[in-house]
């Protein structure tokens, strides 16, 4: 698929919309339907996308599997970290009212960390599944 | 008038997705499409749940000003929502098993696996060799 221009061209046009879109999902996921697991799809298919067109040499290139592991433990990390603090700060697991100064605000800032983390991981997730499978021969090899 | 006697068509596009997906699982021999049509089978189930959480005019669950709100069920669709990572969670395991058994019998077609693993038996018959030797080992 690498010589095909209608491709190529297509994939460069369609990369970072696609990646917006997945922002947009994300952030309205406090209002109304949307969310981490959604976006985390969608921002993980463009970086798949990349990698079905210009192989999986130049979509490691892009996003390199270290920072790939890094990014899914983190996101998890992320999740769980939001309600050590809300733990620490003296309530329960998970309470978002005592992030902020107000209820209102300490939802919002849960909310959005919470949502970022489960994101984070989907994408990441999503990402390293397609890259075990499809470099699945040359860990053969080796 | 139509919608008396159809009934929701969401309940039909379930019943065709989940038929299509039962005669790929039996259907089919090769094994990717039978994940595949496992897959779809999923979509149709996630699909029957969330009409069962769907109302007419209902907004999302989020508390505001006015009392009256009709809000859909939230509860199919978080039931749902997990239903998908663990979609996805099982695809994955199943794919990994056709990669696995493709590197092992060099075909994912089950009448290929079948018949070799019928020739390993009869091979073991031949030599005096038996079954419960084998798993011994």
């Amino acid at each position: 698929m690498h010589n095909n221009p209608i491709l190529r061209i297509s994939t460069k046009i369609l990369f970072a919309p696609i990646i917006l879109f997945g922002l947009y999902v994300q952030f309205h996921g406090d209002f109304g339907p949307g969310g981490g697991f959604q976006a985390g799809v969608i921002v993980a298919s463009a970086f798949i996308l990349y990698s079905l067109v210009f192989g999986i040499e130049a979509g490691k290139k892009l996003f390199p599997l270290n920072v790939n592991l890094i990014l899914l433990a983190f996101g998890g990390i992320l999740y769980g970290g939001v309600g050590i603090v809300s733990m620490i700060l003296g309530d329960e697991f998970l309470a978002y009212n005592i992030l902020g100064s107000s209820p209102q605000s300490g939802q919002h800032i849960g909310i959005l960390l919470v949502e970022f983390g489960v994101g984070l991981t989907v994408s990441n997730v999503m990402i390293a599944l397609f890259n075990a499978f499809a470099s699945y021969d040359k860990i053969k090899e080796k | 008038m139509i919608s008396s006697t159809v009934g929701i068509w969401n309940y039909w596009i379930v019943f065709c997705l989940m038929m299509i997906g039962l005669f790929l699982v039996i259907g089919r021999k090769n094994f990717l499409k039978k994940i595949v049509g496992l897959t779809i089978f999923q979509t149709s189930v996630f699909l029957l749940y969330i009409t069962f959480g769907k109302i007419k005019g209902g907004t999302p669950p989020i508390l505001n000003e006015s009392i009256n709100t009709i809000y859909s069920n939230p509860l199919p669709h978080v039931l749902i929502l997990t239903a998908i990572v663990v979609g996805v969670a099982t695809t994955a395991l199943g794919l990994s098993l056709v990669l696995r058994i493709n590197s092992e019998y060099g075909s994912i077609e089950e009448d290929d696996v079948s018949a070799q693993d019928l020739v390993d038996y009869h091979d073991d018959i031949e030599t005096g060799k038996t079954l419960d030797l084998k798993f011994k080992k």
